[in-house]
């Protein structure tokens, strides 16, 4: 432990010294510079019993702490007793949540995890294979701080990995002052991959059980291993994970946990990482989270707030409430953020803090006076709708949405009456229009689509697919497909395509929420009920519609015929035909194409359930041109040509392959729980 | 054993069943040694190919029919490979440059250059030219078009060119201009029968002539469809009886059973499974714009008076932005929920004045 903190300190302020005078230089020994030696000396000698070394803390995650202040969140265990001293700690790493009340993840969700760990844990001994779980979640929704809370309450130990931070030098830190550091005591380690190592890891931290501490009393052998962080070759090659994993299922003693953070921009780790039918082999049990909820979260915060006014009175401005409201909203659901801003903002002597928030302040005292009647759930869908605006400007994060939410917004349009306006204010239209008169939006079409992180084009293809069940007459459906339609034909012409996309999409989205006469009233909207989402089929059948277009010109090449009456005449009589001169090929394609069963319902097509998580398909641009070529063997589409867009498909299983009707407990959970969100919300008023 | 199609079908202008005024035109068109550039069209199943084959061997003699499939592959100017299959004697080179998607201005090019370099080596005793037949003229691009024309003017001396299309309403009129239209009509329902009759004799069959009307009128005067069709007949039932039912195409009776389904009912429930009834047609290969004319052409049955111009009307509108459009049940969809609505708004209206 020694060793490894000097080793610490030595790198950490080989680093400071690194950093600095390029800040030096560039700022001249102004503010700035004095905050980088401070916190190079804080990392260097301050609190050496709470925090191994930050360059430990720098090496450690860098990809997901990048949002983070520069000496960021050095570890879970550090103790308020020390924090105390430390004016400059981060809040987040001061105020760790110490137990289940005060974790702001949703309890159902922790008792699932504290459940799914008290089995493995009291099961280990008779149960001789190891228990994997996976839990995922948009970044700091609380997944790593529920597993330490739960370590700490249910009495284990907590192993982590995390990836050495050079090939030569590689060291694990874990939490609660145990150690595993291979590369001091196994110098055969040097040189080897990564991959090697992770693995000699597994087995080490499989094998053995720590040492017996003084102080240690009870539960000495129950330990559960961490992962956070993976080796990059396993994004690169998950196969290499999966074998690694077969055979710790088939050794293991103790639970893995895996957590992964989910993102929206088709940068699918978990997805890649542990797909579904390595999920089903292994077994593995997959937990997700959901963002911190608002309510949740103003709790914290105000916890958080009012534990660092009365500890530090004076120094510190506590932002009032309608700050922390601005906070929560703009943070949407990383709590994490949310922490950092908040110590940000609180400063009172942060001499831009006064201007950046009067503003806000103003506009959101604005908008409470607009609606004071309104109930406490259409009040937090209102900031929703008006954060959209005015996002706060300290710790405002990109808020995103996932494409099952997006689409339900749109599905769903939900609208609000005017209840705050005076009856003669109400805005009204002419009486020969009065059919199209609607009910003020909730939700601004264009911001879903962008926070969807979806190309509009494709949000409509979703849309199309699902639209048909959320209208209850034929007319609003003549119309609404009729601007969908539309949204098409607008990106018809390739030169102007990129510019009329976004319109395309405008339009398709509006015109649903429009058409939609049925949703008209916010009085008259609760009676859909919950729908399942599905994913598109049109990509699947285009491409099957090429495949075989194609596949019949060269089958039937020597019949000299033009495509069209090959596939619409020749192909279909054949089929009636009984000749025997054709190859099996042939025969096949005839049997398959040339001949349609008369049922009623086609079996081939099956309904895709759209999951609550699940991304989109991918990129739609990447895709082109590669498509192009492998569905048009005989074609090459001109450099980049956007009119070839119709042969998008290939690629595009990774992102929807889930099989599909399989269940998914989590998943339907999740749908519960938006359901009950909506229904709170009706309730409400 | 081939199809009945293939095996019955001319070989020379003398032989050809129909249009023989024509036959004879294209017979001196050869013989007097000056050959121009042909825009054959007509619709599908008249016999254009037919007719261009037969005039090929009244050229070149019967050379042109041992013919090859090739696999050409093409480097473009942007390093691109295409990759089209093409049909070749010693005298002629057929291709669909349409195959090739958006490169099939490159296709032309590079093919008719290739044959046009190479002479003749006999050109005493042979034409000193070698022909090209272009096939799905109409669905070139408009910069194939272009091209194709600079490179018939390039290359006339030692190349002409056989256009064969549809309609020439796609074709640009520079093209238009440069060659010889010659329209080869649909056979009329007498000339099907007597070709079926002539056909089914050969065979050693005996088809009643009630029957061979009857094919004749189903086809549409196809006369491809037609000898399918009979062809069908004959796996179905022989001997032959003139009433026999006459075997449609899976897609065709699919189709009707959809318009079926759209006419019976008008909800959202059914617009759905009329798209999953769409895509069923799609996976078969069955192209958007047949869909559509199936469709119209089975629901206006259904309508009478003012209601069939409107649904005209609106099928010729949704059908622009099928051509125009990337996803073709966009706007078959919006069509049949039109459909849907007008007609659904219509039988209600009848209904009231019904009860009044």
């Amino acid at each position: 432990m020694s060793k490894l903190s000097l080793r610490g300190k030595a790198s950490s302020s080989k680093l400071s010294s690194w950093v600095q005078p390029s800040f030096g230089d560039l700022l001249g020994g102004s503010g700035l510079n004095s905050f980088s030696s401070t916190k190079g000396a804080l990392a260097a000698e301050s609190k050496p019993k709470t925090c191994p070394s930050s360059a430990d803390v720098s090496g450690k995650r860098p990809r997901k702490r990048k949002g983070d202040p520069p000496a960021s969140k050095p570890q879970f265990f550090s103790s308020r007793q020390t924090s105390q001293e430390d004016q400059d700690e981060p809040w987040v790493d001061v105020h760790v949540p110490q137990s289940q009340a005060e974790l702001a993840v949703h309890k159902k969700k922790v008792e699932e995890v504290e459940s799914w760990l008290r089995v493995q844990l009291d099961l280990r001994s008779e149960n001789k294979g190891g228990a994997v779980l996976l839990l995922t979640g948009p970044s700091g929704c609380g997944k790593t701080a529920t597993v330490h809370v739960l370590a700490k309450d249910l009495g284990f130990q907590i192993q982590e990995w995390s990836n050495p931070n050079t090939a030569s030098e590689y060291r694990t830190d874990d939490s609660f002052r145990q150690s595993f550091d291979p590369a001091s005591r196994f110098n055969s380690f040097h040189g080897s991959s990564q991959t090697g190592a992770f693995q000699e890891f597994l087995l080490r931290a499989n094998k053995y059980n720590r040492l017996q501490m003084t102080g240690d009393t009870q539960s000495q052998n129950r330990k559960a291993i961490l992962v956070e962080d993976f080796p990059n070759q396993f994004y690169r090659q998950p196969g290499c994970l999966h074998d690694i994993l077969r055979r710790f299922v088939k050794t293991g003693k103790c639970p893995l946990v895996f957590i992964v953070s989910d993102s929206l921009s088709g940068d699918t780790s978990s997805r890649l990482l542990f797909p579904k039918d390595i999920q089903q082999e292994l077994g593995i049990h997959h937990i997700s989270f959901n963002p911190v909820a608002p309510t949740s979260m103003m709790k914290v915060l105000s916890r958080i707030a009012s534990i660092e006014a009365s500890k530090n009175a004076g120094r510190i401005s506590v932002p009032d409430k309608t700050v922390l409201d601005q906070l929560c909203s703009g943070s949407s659901g990383d709590i994490r953020s949310a922490i950092n801003s908040l110590q940000f903002s609180s400063f009172t002597d942060n001499s831009l803090e006064k201007g950046l928030w009067a503003s806000k302040k103003g506009k959101s005292a604005a908008s409470a006076a607009k609606a004071p009647t309104r109930a406490r759930g259409r009040s937090r869908a209102t900031k929703s709708t008006d954060k959209l605006e005015d996002s706060p400007a300290i710790g405002g994060k990109d808020a995103s949405l996932f494409l099952f939410r997006a689409l339900g917004k749109i599905l769903y349009c939900k609208r609000e009456g005017y209840e705050g306006y005076e009856g003669s204010e109400v805005p009204k239209i002419p009486a020969h229009l009065a059919e199209h008169q609607r009910d003020r939006l909730l939700v601004d079409p264009e911001i879903v689509i962008e926070r969807s992180h979806m190309s509009g084009e494709f949000f409509n293809l979703y849309l199309h697919q699902n639209y048909l069940d959320f209208f209850s007459n034929v007319e609003d459906v003549a119309r609404a497909s009729e601007y969908l339609s539309d949204a098409d034909f607008f990106t018809a012409e390739w030169s102007s395509r990129s510019t009329m996309l976004q319109y395309g999409s405008s339009v398709a989205t509006r015109g649903l929420i429009h058409s939609n006469s049925s949703r008209a009233q916010a009085t008259s909207q609760s009676s859909v009920g919950f729908k399942p989402l599905h994913k598109p089929h049109w990509l699947q059948i285009n491409k099957t519609y090429r495949e075989n277009y194609l596949s019949a010109q060269s089958l039937f090449i020597n019949f000299c015929l033009a495509p069209i009456n090959l596939v619409t005449e020749l192909v279909p009589y054949l089929a009636k035909l009984s000749k025997t001169m054709r190859n099996p090929a042939q025969i096949a394609f005839i049997q398959d194409v040339g001949s349609l069963s008369l049922k009623r319902f086609p079996g081939r097509l099956k309904l895709e359930a759209l999951g609550d998580k699940d991304p989109g398909a991918l990129d739609f641009d990447s895709e082109n041109e590669d498509s192009t070529q492998t569905i048009k063997p005989g074609t090459s589409s001109s450099s980049g040509d956007p009119t070839a867009e119709p042969a998008l498909q290939s690629n595009q299983e990774p992102g929807t392959d889930l099989p599909a009707s399989q269940p998914q407990p989590t998943t339907t959970e999740a749908l519960l729980d938006e359901e009950e969100l909506l229904i709170e919300e009706y309730d409400s008023d | 054993m081939s199809l009945w199609v293939d095996k019955y079908r001319p070989t020379s202008l003398a032989k050809l069943d129909y249009h023989k005024d024509q036959a004879n035109q294209l017979k001196n068109l050869v013989q007097c040694g000056d050959f121009p550039h042909l825009l054959v069209y007509g619709p599908s199943g008249a016999g254009k190919k037919t007719r261009i084959m037969c005039l090929l061997r009244e050229l070149y003699g019967a050379g042109v029919e041992k013919l090859r499939i090739e696999h050409q592959s093409i480097v473009a100017p942007s390093k691109k490979k295409i990759e089209i299959n093409t049909i070749a004697s010693n005298y002629h080179l057929e291709v669909n440059p349409s195959d090739a998607g958006n490169s099939d201005r490159v296709v032309i090019q590079e093919l008719i250059k290739t044959v046009a370099q190479s002479q003749q080596i006999q050109s005493s005793t042979q034409r000193e030219f070698k022909v090209v037949l272009l096939t799905e003229v109409d669905r070139l691009t408009k910069d194939a078009q272009h091209a194709l024309r600079r490179t018939m003017e390039k290359y006339m001396s030692t190349c002409r060119l056989i256009l064969c299309c549809n309609s020439t309403s796609k074709v640009i009129s520079p093209i238009r201009s440069r060659c010889l239209a010659v329209r080869v009509p649909l056979p009329s329902i007498e000339e099907v029968c007597s070709v079926l009759a002539g056909v089914c004799r050969k065979e050693g069959l005996l088809l009643p002539a009630e029957l061979a009307k009857h094919i004749a009128e189903k086809s549409g005067r196809n006369l491809r469809k037609a000898l399918l069709m009979c062809e069908a007949c004959r796996v179905q039932q022989y001997p032959f009886s003139a009433d026999q039912d006459i075997p449609e195409t899976d897609w065709e009776v699919y189709l009707r059973e959809t318009a079926n389904a759209i006419v019976s009912q008008q909800s959202p429930q059914r617009l759905l499974e009329v798209r999953a009834r769409l895509y069923e047609l799609l996976t078969h290969c069955i192209p958007p714009e047949i869909i559509m004319k199936g469709l119209v052409s089975e629901l206006l049955s259904n309508c009478d008076g003012h209601l069939k111009a409107e649904v005209a009307q609106m099928a010729a509108y949704y059908e622009h932005r099928l051509q125009m459009g990337n996803k073709a049940i966009y706007h078959l969809e919006a069509f049949v929920a039109k459909f849907m609505a007008i007609y659904k708004k219509f039988m209600e209206d009848g209904l009231d004045n019904f009860m009044f």
